[in-house]
């Protein structure tokens, strides 16, 4: 692809307020109804040591090969899939939008297949995340998050973690799917369940065993009775679930690193600390 | 509120102040006929099969009295200590997919057995929880889960399911110990295995005085006689909801002086020691009656299960090695449990 152009486009455009998306021709676009959107960071991807010419990897990049492995495994299947993850990279760092050919050649250069680079201000990087159709947006800065979620778009916190498994977990906490006494539902509701939706949909593709992707439930406080219930509405959602523990208060930090998610969905935005 | 201390899980015991004890959902409950259709027909038509009765308890298995026996202690030591997590806190450790959980829970409701931590790894293994929340005791139907147990320094026995069940106590626990490689180390069966009974005896009669070493279990008896004293702190000596047995094959005249010397000097009553001087053990246990008994030896716990005892194997120690030459064929660990 021509990162020239790229830059052209920025300059033209007087970066500094406007939202920029680059398609990658080299990967393959996919269908517009038919994939599910993850947005990640540049500053969750590329977080680690960086060589002269290419940056090193950060938080983000085993989730990202792990979403490749699920596509992979998706088109084995049936090469004419039309469900499966379409990645998109933002970028809002302006010292990093200097060097968006950079960013693109370290993208090549680390195997990753990003569909869409959008380089946007702070300011405006929630109007490229609604414009890209994104359906889970991934960073390791807890306010973006939080500000995506805010304007309905599901998101999560990426944190740092121990050896991550080659297989996409992704945590659900069951404190989150069924509050009862909750107030008005959270903005990113809507999204959580259609997103949930979509993954269960992608998990049936694959039998119990040797699936690349694992939904894992998580209930901390709750009792066995809570979790039975975000097990039922889960299925509700079309979303069925793989591995559940129910802690009743039992900490959960022991088994994080037995459970290795990439990150975990809940209302609003939780971090695998917290 | 304190009525609802049972199933109130802000009032659930830490895992590091209660006794753990973790169970596979096989021994808990009855699931031959799933097991079976796993089996024969695989992992999809089990788990198709599970889903589709989900609303059909499992009926109890092996180590159902045993729980129940469990909360029975545990309802005694909150009338008698209502601040103390020092409680039994069964948690059910299961390596079936979730798929199966609601089924799982809809018997744990329907049996109304106070159950409220659960680990379902779908497929993978629990060992790594069964140590992240310090397990007292893990019971399984899967030998190799349970031999994995053990390695990481876990208390584990294989739990067998007896051909007829006995009636057992639903107020007072009973559990039962062999004691070589139980309780104690193996090293006094390897002078026997190596070199007969007369040389056991003469070599357990010069070393009266010098302790064994502690086997896998000997913390497990350690947990039980902590929760005795608090009952007999309160001058319930006599009435006490907890009974443990020592049923071993060593005799009374010779060998059986070491195996007490060493449990008292371990600060460990037991209350009932029966020396058998290598009867069969049967019997005795169909008397005694107790919820569990452990042995490291496949002969007594099979002789057991025969007369209605439930009877687990603790796979450690040299009576391994001539099983695991005979059996590591027919050896196989299957995933459902």
């Amino acid at each position: 692809m021509s990162v020239d152009s790229a830059r052209e486009t920025l300059y033209h455009r007087g970066e500094a307020d406007m939202v920029a998306t680059i398609q990658n021709t080299d990967v393959k676009q996919e269908d517009a109804h038919g994939a599910v959107v993850v947005a990640v960071t540049s500053r969750a991807l590329f977080g680690g040591d960086d060589d002269d010419d290419v940056s090193g990897v950060g938080v983000a990049f085993p989730l990202l090969q792990a979403l490749q492995r699920v596509n992979q495994r998706l088109l084995e299947k049936d090469p004419a899939e039309s469900l499966l993850f379409d990645v998109v990279l933002i970028t809002t760092d302006s010292q990093q939008q200097q060097q968006s050919s950079r960013i693109v050649s370290s993208t090549r250069h680390h195997g990753l297949e990003v569909s869409r680079f959008c380089f946007s201000s702070q300011e405006d990087f929630i109007e490229s995340l609604l414009t890209n159709n994104v359906q889970l947006f991934l960073s390791t800065d807890r306010n973006e998050a939080l500000q995506a979620s805010q304007q309905g778009v599901l998101s999560a916190l990426l944190d740092r973690q121990g050896a991550p498994s080659e297989q996409l977990r992704v945590m659900l906490c069951g404190d989150a799917v069924v509050r009862p006494d909750a107030g008005p539902a959270p903005v990113s509701r809507p999204a959580a369940e259609s997103f949930s939706s979509r993954l269960g949909e992608m998990r049936r593709r694959f039998g119990a065993l040797d699936s690349p992707l694992s939904i894992v439930l998580v209930t901390s406080s709750g009792d066995r009775e809570s979790c039975g219930v975000a097990l039922r509405t889960l299925r509700s959602r079309g979303l069925g679930v793989d591995e559940a523990y129910c802690l009743a208060g039992a900490p959960r930090s022991p088994i994080l690193s037995l459970l290795r998610p990439h990150f975990l969905l809940g209302d609003g935005v939780i971090g695998l600390e917290d | 509120s304190r009525e609802n201390a049972e199933t109130d899980p802000t009032m659930h015991p830490k895992p590091e102040n209660a006794i753990t004890i973790g169970v596979s959902a096989r021994v808990l409950f009855n699931m031959e006929k799933e097991q079976h259709i796993y089996e024969q027909q695989g992992m999809e038509e089990y788990i198709k099969y599970q889903v589709e009765h989900e609303t059909q308890p499992f009926s109890p298995g092996p180590a159902f009295s045993f729980v129940k026996a469990l909360e029975a202690v545990n309802t005694r030591l909150r009338e008698l200590y209502p601040d103390s997590e020092e409680l039994f806190d069964v948690v059910l450790m299961t390596n079936n997919h979730a798929y199966v959980g609601l089924r799982l829970i809809n018997t744990i409701n329907h049996h109304e057995l106070f159950i409220e931590r659960f680990c379902m790894t779908g497929g993978n293994s629990p060992i790594g929880y069964l140590k992240a929340y310090h397990t007292n005791l893990y019971l399984s139907a899967d030998p190799v889960k349970v031999r994995e147990a053990l390695e990481e320094g876990i208390a584990a026995a294989t739990m067998f399911t007896p051909e007829k069940m006995t009636e057992v106590s639903e107020t007072q626990l009973r559990v039962a110990f062999d004691g070589d490689a139980v309780l104690f180390s193996d090293e006094s069966e390897r002078i026997y295995k190596a070199h007969g009974l007369d040389k056991f005896f003469e070599h357990e009669k010069a070393h009266e005085n010098k302790l064994l070493d502690h086997g896998p279990l000997k913390g497990f008896l350690e947990a039980l006689g902590k929760l005795q004293k608090k009952f007999y702190a309160k001058g319930q000596r006599m009435d006490c909801p907890i009974r443990t047995y020592l049923v071993t094959a060593r005799s009374a005249a010779s060998s059986g002086t070491r195996a007490l010397k060493t449990l008292r000097s371990w600060g460990l009553e037991i209350d009932e020691a029966l020396f058998l001087a290598g009867a069969p053990k049967g019997p005795m246990l169909e008397k005694i009656r107790p919820h569990i008994f452990f042995d490291d030896q496949l002969f007594h716990v099979e002789g057991a299960a025969e007369m209605g005892t439930v009877a687990c194997h603790v796979p450690y120690g040299i009576a391994q090695r001539v099983i695991k030459r005979e059996t590591h064929d027919k050896e196989t660990s299957s995933a459902p449990k």
